[in-house]
């Protein structure tokens, strides 16, 4: 399983228009979407609204060439997190409602009415398709470029200095595991391995467990030992050259960005007008 | 039947980098086999198939003549020892002795043979000094004899080993030559190892399996491959300098014969020199 961590770039390498933009575009444009899609008013409209951004999101998607497959994959992954609020949502509202249209009582006063479950489907449909806008950013854009874009559009240089150092040695600290694993499995240990008692299988992964960490944090001293050693202080930063956007992707930015910020005012006026 | 035996083994990474390619790599009863090449030439990966870590996707690996399945992957592996590079990523219990009884222990075995199997262990390494240290208070030497034990207390009848001089100072080195040979002569053992240290195949190895490329490039006696210097520049390897001086010397008309071994370096020439025998 963990093998996958190191495949998980491999899409962002791929070539397609999209993966061709500038990442600065293409952070701009997620970023600008999800804020349009969490600021939208909770109002009927919302999926009328929904639909808009989805049909960007949709033709990005097709642009980038992204299997589907893998997309819907990925935004199911995250899922969870967001169901969990939803859940939250229905059971528990935040607000009040004013009167509310109970369609089932359970136990210790909790009511599942239509009007949380209506909410829920508003704040669901937002944000299933933020997770897709952010998806499609990490698998069309290399984690590297990522940081690069965020450092040019003006992102402090701590964080993403931090960012792809954490980046770097998530990929180291996952070839150790599986060094360690396989270090594991050539003297015969099987922490499944229902041959050996319970408590030993136990207290060996918890050794192993335990010494990851310790490598980790003796790794992590020589290489801030390392880093000392090439100057690096308060007010060290990731070497990032100026370079300006393309005509293309002023172009694409700028249609893009048109329906990220049009998009929600007209269709706002559109389903409130009288008549 | 061969102890083991790959038979046009493949194999290739996700990232669809070609790792090993038609490999046919032989290791009979009490063999010394080195297995040279240049960084990425695919050394790791048969290793780790050896012992069935990654397990073939073309052709064969045969562990006494009988390929390695999920049934007798225990089987393999306790008869093929593995000792990996970098002895941190093998040495995990909190003492060296917990670490050394680790795998005995995952055999199934009982507690007084896991406790005689550590004892003839450190002993057959010397380290029964270290029995109470914690791993992470040893020197690089220290841990590595710890790695071997830990795999010797399995009692293979292979013992593999990668790289196994990286870090070692030169007496850790010259310990590590004596011990591995020792194995060989004293328990009929069959040692496979990769290096860079081509001094090292000739103090340790009676046949040399030359990689590049995922592929068995050449095979033969330490002479045999030596004598293919064009060969082995051409993949970035060297020949030691002994052997290297000895032509040399030929070259310029001193009729030294080829030597690989300082002794030998050391008799030929006193041959020519016409020194006394050494007393």
């Amino acid at each position: 399983m963990i093998e996958d961590l190191f495949e998980i770039e491999r899409l962002a390498y791929g070539d397609s228009p999209v993966h061709r933009l500038d990442a600065r575009v293409k952070i701009v444009i997620a970023f600008g979407a999800i804020i349009a899609l969490v600021a939208y008013p909770v109002h009927g409209s919302v999926y009328l609204f929904a639909g808009v951004m989805g049909a960007l999101l949709v033709a990005l998607l097709l642009a980038s060439r992204v299997p589907l497959r893998t997309f819907l994959l990925r935004v199911g992954a995250i899922l969870p997190f967001g169901l969990s609020i939803l859940v939250f949502q229905v059971l528990f509202p935040p607000v009040a409602f004013a009167s509310p249209t109970v369609l089932l009582a359970l136990p210790l006063g909790v009511e599942i009415t239509a009007e949380a479950l209506a909410k829920a489907a508003m704040i669901g449909v937002r944000f299933v398709l933020c997770i897709g806008f952010i998806v499609l950013l990490s698998s069309t854009t290399r984690l590297q470029d990522l940081l690069t874009g965020a450092r040019r559009l003006g992102f402090p240089s701590e964080f993403t200095l931090i960012l792809g150092m954490m980046a770097r040695y998530l990929f180291v600290f996952g070839q150790m595991f599986v060094r360690v694993m396989n270090a594991l499995a050539t003297r015969c240990f099987d922490p499944l391995d229902r041959s050996l008692p319970y408590g030993y299988r136990l207290r060996q992964t918890g050794y192993t467990i335990g010494t990851m960490f310790l490598r980790s944090y003796e790794q992590g001293e020589r290489t801030y030992t390392a880093m000392l050693c090439r100057g690096y202080g308060r007010d060290a930063y990731l070497f990032v050259p100026k370079k300006p956007l393309s005509r293309g992707d002023w172009t694409v930015l700028a249609a893009c960005m048109a329906v990220v910020c049009v998009g929600p005012v007209a269709v706002f006026l559109f389903s409130t007008l009288p008549g | 039947m061969h102890l083991i035996e790959t038979v046009h083994l493949s194999f290739a990474y996700r990232d669809s980098v070609r790792a090993l390619d038609d490999v046919n790599f032989l290791a009979p009863r009490n063999l010394r086999i080195a297995v040279i090449g240049p960084n990425g030439a695919g050394k790791s990966t048969l290793f780790k198939h050896l012992n069935g870590i990654a397990l073939a996707q073309e052709g064969k690996v045969l562990v006494r003549g009988e390929p390695i399945t999920k049934k007798n992957l225990k089987e393999v592996r306790k008869f093929v020892g593995v000792v990996f590079q970098n002895p941190d990523d093998q040495i995990f219990a909190p003492t060296v002795e917990q670490d050394v009884a680790f795998g005995p222990t995952n055999l199934g075995l009982d507690e007084a043979t896991v406790m005689h199997r550590v004892d003839e262990a450190l002993g057959l390494l010397g380290i029964e000094y270290l029995r109470h240290r914690a791993p992470h208070h040893l020197s690089g030497g220290e841990k590595k004899r710890v790695a071997i034990a830990g795999v010797l207390a399995m009692e293979p009848e292979v013992l593999v080993m990668d790289e196994p001089t990286a870090g070692l100072d030169p007496r850790g080195r010259d310990d590590l030559v004596g011990f591995v040979n020792s194995l060989s002569s004293r328990f009929g053992m069959t040692v496979i190892f990769s290096t860079h240290d081509l001094d090292l195949v000739t103090a340790m190895a009676d046949y040399i399996y030359v990689m590049d490329q995922g592929r068995i490039l050449a095979q033969g006696t330490v002479q045999e491959i030596f004598e293919q210097e064009e060969m082995l520049r051409r993949i970035r390897l060297d020949v030691p300098v002994i052997p290297k001086l000895c032509r040399a010397l030929r070259r310029r008309g001193a009729p030294v014969p080829i030597a690989y071994t300082a002794e030998e370096a050391e008799e030929g020439l006193a041959a020519v020199l016409s020194l006394p025998r050494r007393p």
